[in-house]
């Protein structure tokens, strides 16, 4: 347990630039796990442009992980950046971006969490972790103020992510919101392809397999202490009336008081009505099941529950539950939010709520991402019922809705036995190798991306969003109060081009929103507020039009990166149950790919980029006041 | 006389989740409302009838000039979102269902 390498007190440059931008820590933290390495760097240069979070993390990934750095290279970096707003009293501050090239699609990455790890750093000093190298052996990283070490791990591999956590917790005689303990489980360790990081007790950066990352460094955990260093936000008056608005906006603004009040929870019944909850993998969206059951209050009141919100929070949202009933009675788990129910439940043919919760926290634990989870074990469930694949070959027979037998694929994939090695790979992956029928079954994007948890089917600006977008995931993500920069309230949800030319409408406002260091449900405020927030803590001057031209520059960098990876035009499209025709409910007279190259094509002038080669144009570039970036991209 | 030919035919107006708060609900669960017109109304009509009854719901669901509705509720008619199958000002046939749906954030 002895400290391999402890980091250099900050230098006086260092202190002189935090000082000089309020609401920022001013030092980034280095590692480099093969040499043992540890250092800070001042940051204040182009901070302003690029804000921190996923602004930050998409710089230095275009800048230090070239095109031979596959996501398993020791180069490669896992960027663990926060933003201007952690660690203020703004609610939900405590947010965490992951920025890596990832293990699903070989490219960019960018994934959220929240907990209280942006706040814990900023507090000990720094706006962000960069590590690069490969450890020789199993370590955790630990950060109490200056003192940085990594430290040998040994004695907690194979642990899940809680049991992680308690161990470090024990160790170091911390609990609570004391200690921020961000780690991988056994799936992280045996690096499965869509392994999540985990952290805080039920918070998962979870997308493009960035605990895979984690685990090829031999990295189990990032432990940081809560820090001792003060933040001093520019105008603190301003910013306690921004965050005081955007408050009282989600409790009051019709849509986001639902979010206020039940975090995710009402997805499963929206989304039901509209045809957007998957079921059974895709092949039907409909359900004898009493929806009613399914409504937030019922779903929350049928465990015993308690909040557990993120830094300075206020909402009604996360909570950890205890099992009230069944065979898993008595067990504490964290309260599934809306992908959980979809990911460990709808898709799987479960309804057992007690169950998919139970199971839901075992993924958290193995550090496995739900909803690729959902698709793989989804997909298994159905080729088992038709017969494409055999109980030999998975080794034990699966049927729809067995919570045991998920958990047993669980243990299986998170250490890579039997089947479960190949499903480690994903369902893309796995169901290419298997092929045939098989083949036809598996819901995935060409470029490798998991779907998130809905049926996109009857969601289609999701599908287009997944499949275009340059971070792993969904860019643009939901509409939030789209009209406050000028894009129409309601669509047609069948229309490709209206679809379109509203996801290209909206790019830029999520990757603003996880630039400052927040989290993306006390975020679904109007943007004007959190540009105040910003501009308040800065005391740079933010508009609403700004932020979302410093959202379209990152989207546009981590373009840029994908396109150097390789990963273009040709890999944007839908697996072949992903773009079906839906077979009953809501959406069933809707095909998607009957209008998808014109969404496409309506996509990519909406946002500027060339439909050919996937470049931004030199254009927009230009407008994004990425010059250098446009000399890359188009030099000869 | 139009009395008569309003009450003929009727629709049936499902208010859900957090929008039943506008209508006397506790934000969950649904509310179901019987709504009589009268041959040839649209679904604009209708609902501006129905929210005339209910002031909560008329802010949430229309924009302040009551001429086009708000962002935040989504209005389903059969099980297809408005725009669909049908407009603002399409007729209703007897026995239409409106759903009022609480838009959802989140994933």
């Amino acid at each position: 347990m002895s400290p391999t390498a402890t980091a250099s007190r900050p230098t006086t440059k260092a202190s002189a630039a935090s000082a000089t931008v309020p609401g920022y820590a001013g030092k980034l933290l280095r590692v480099n796990l093969s040499t043992g390495k540890i250092w800070t760097q001042p940051w204040a240069e182009h901070m302003r442009e690029y804000v921190g979070g996923v602004g930050l993390g998409a710089k230095i990934l275009y800048e230090e992980v070239g095109p031979k750095v596959h996501w398993d290279h020791p180069d490669n970096r896992l960027i663990l950046a926060t933003g201007p707003l952690a660690g203020l009293p703004v609610w939900g501050t405590g947010g965490l971006s992951v920025i890596t090239r990832g293990a699903q699609t070989n490219g960019a990455t960018s994934t959220q969490a929240n907990g209280f790890f942006g706040a814990a750093l900023k507090y000990s000093g720094y706006d962000a972790i960069i590590v690069q190298g490969q450890a020789k052996k199993l370590s955790y990283l630990y950060i109490n103020d200056d003192v940085v070490e990594v430290r040998d791990a040994s004695h907690l591999k194979g642990k899940d992510t809680w049991e992680t956590q308690e161990a470090l917790e024990l160790e170091h005689g911390l609990s609570g919101h004391r200690l921020s303990v961000y780690s991988i489980g056994p799936a992280g360790e045996s690096l499965v392809r869509f392994a999540a990081i985990q952290g805080d007790y039920g918070h998962v950066a979870s997308k493009n397999g960035c605990g895979a990352v984690m685990g090829k460094k031999k990295l189990k955990a990032v432990c940081i202490v809560r820090g001792t260093k003060a933040l001093t936000p520019h105008d603190p008056r301003g910013l306690v009336q921004a965050a005081d608005d955007i408050a009282h906006d989600l409790k009051t603004d019709p849509a986001a008081s639902t979010l206020y009040r039940w975090g995710t929870l009402p997805g499963v019944t929206n989304l039901y009505k509209l045809g957007a909850l998957p079921i059974k993998n895709y092949t039907t969206n409909l359900t004898t099941v009493d929806m009613s059951t399914w409504e937030p209050a019922k779903l929350r009141n049928g465990f015993d529950h308690r909040g557990h919100q993120c830094n300075a929070c206020g909402m009604h949202h996360c909570h950890i539950q205890v099992i009230r009933n069944g065979p898993k009675a008595g067990e504490l788990v964290d309260e599934p939010e809306y992908e959980g129910w979809s990911g460990a439940g709808w898709t799987i043919g479960a309804t057992d709520q007690q169950g998919i919760s139970w199971l839901n926290t075992r993924l958290d634990r193995a550090c496995l991402d739900v909803n690729e989870f959902g698709w793989v074990c989804g997909w298994v469930m159905e080729c088992m019922e038709k017969g494409y694949l055999t109980e030999k070959q998975v080794g034990f027979k699966l049927g729809w809705g067995d919570i045991e037998g998920a958990n047993r694929l669980i243990q299986m994939i998170s250490h890579r036995q039997g089947f479960g090695d190949l499903l480690a790979e994903g369902v893309k992956r796995a169901s290419e190798k298997i092929g045939g029928e098989a083949a036809k079954c598996a819901v995935y994007t060409i470029k490798g991306a998991s779907p998130r948890g809905h049926d996109h089917r009857g969601r289609w600006e999701e599908m287009l969003d997944t499949c275009t977008s340059s971070n792993g995931t969904m860019e643009s993500a939901n509409p939030t109060h789209q009209t406050e920069f000028g894009q129409p309230g309601r669509i047609n949800p069948f229309n490709g081009e209206e679809v379109a030319k509203l996801v290209g409408g909206i790019l830029g406002r999520k990757h603003f929103e996880d630039s400052l260091g927040g989290c993306i449900f006390t975020f679904r405020s109007r943007i004007e507020m959190l540009a105040r927030a910003l501009s308040a803590a800065t005391g740079w001057t933010y508009t609403m039009p700004e932020a979302l031209r410093l959202g379209r520059r990152t989207a546009a960098i981590l373009r840029a990166f994908n396109l150097r990876c390789g990963i273009g035009t040709d890999l944007e499209y839908p697996s072949a149950r992903y773009g079906s025709r839906p077979v009953d409910g809501p959406a069933k007279d809707h095909n998607i790919m009957d209008q998808w190259e014109h969404m496409v094509d309506t996509w990519y002038a909406t946002v500027g980029y060339d439909r050919k080669t996937g470049k931004p144009t030199r254009e927009t570039l230009k407008k994004l006041g990425l010059d250098w970036l446009a000399r890359d991209l188009w030099r000869k | 006389m139009a009395q008569i030919a309003r009450d003929s035919l009727t629709a049936q107006i499902e208010v859900t989740t957090w929008v039943t708060k506008h209508v006397g609900g506790d934000g969950s669960g649904s509310k179901l409302f019987t709504e009589a017109f009268a041959p040839a109304e649209t679904v604009r009509q209708v609902l501006r009838r129905f929210t005339a009854r209910h002031p909560e719901l008329d802010a949430a669901l229309w924009s302040p000039d009551h001429t086009e509705l708000g962002e935040h509720i989504e209005v389903v008619i059969n099980d297809a979102v408005l725009g669909v199958t049908h407009e603002l000002d399409s007729p209703l046939k007897d026995s239409d269902r409106i759903t009022l749906l609480g838009q959802f954030m989140g994933g």
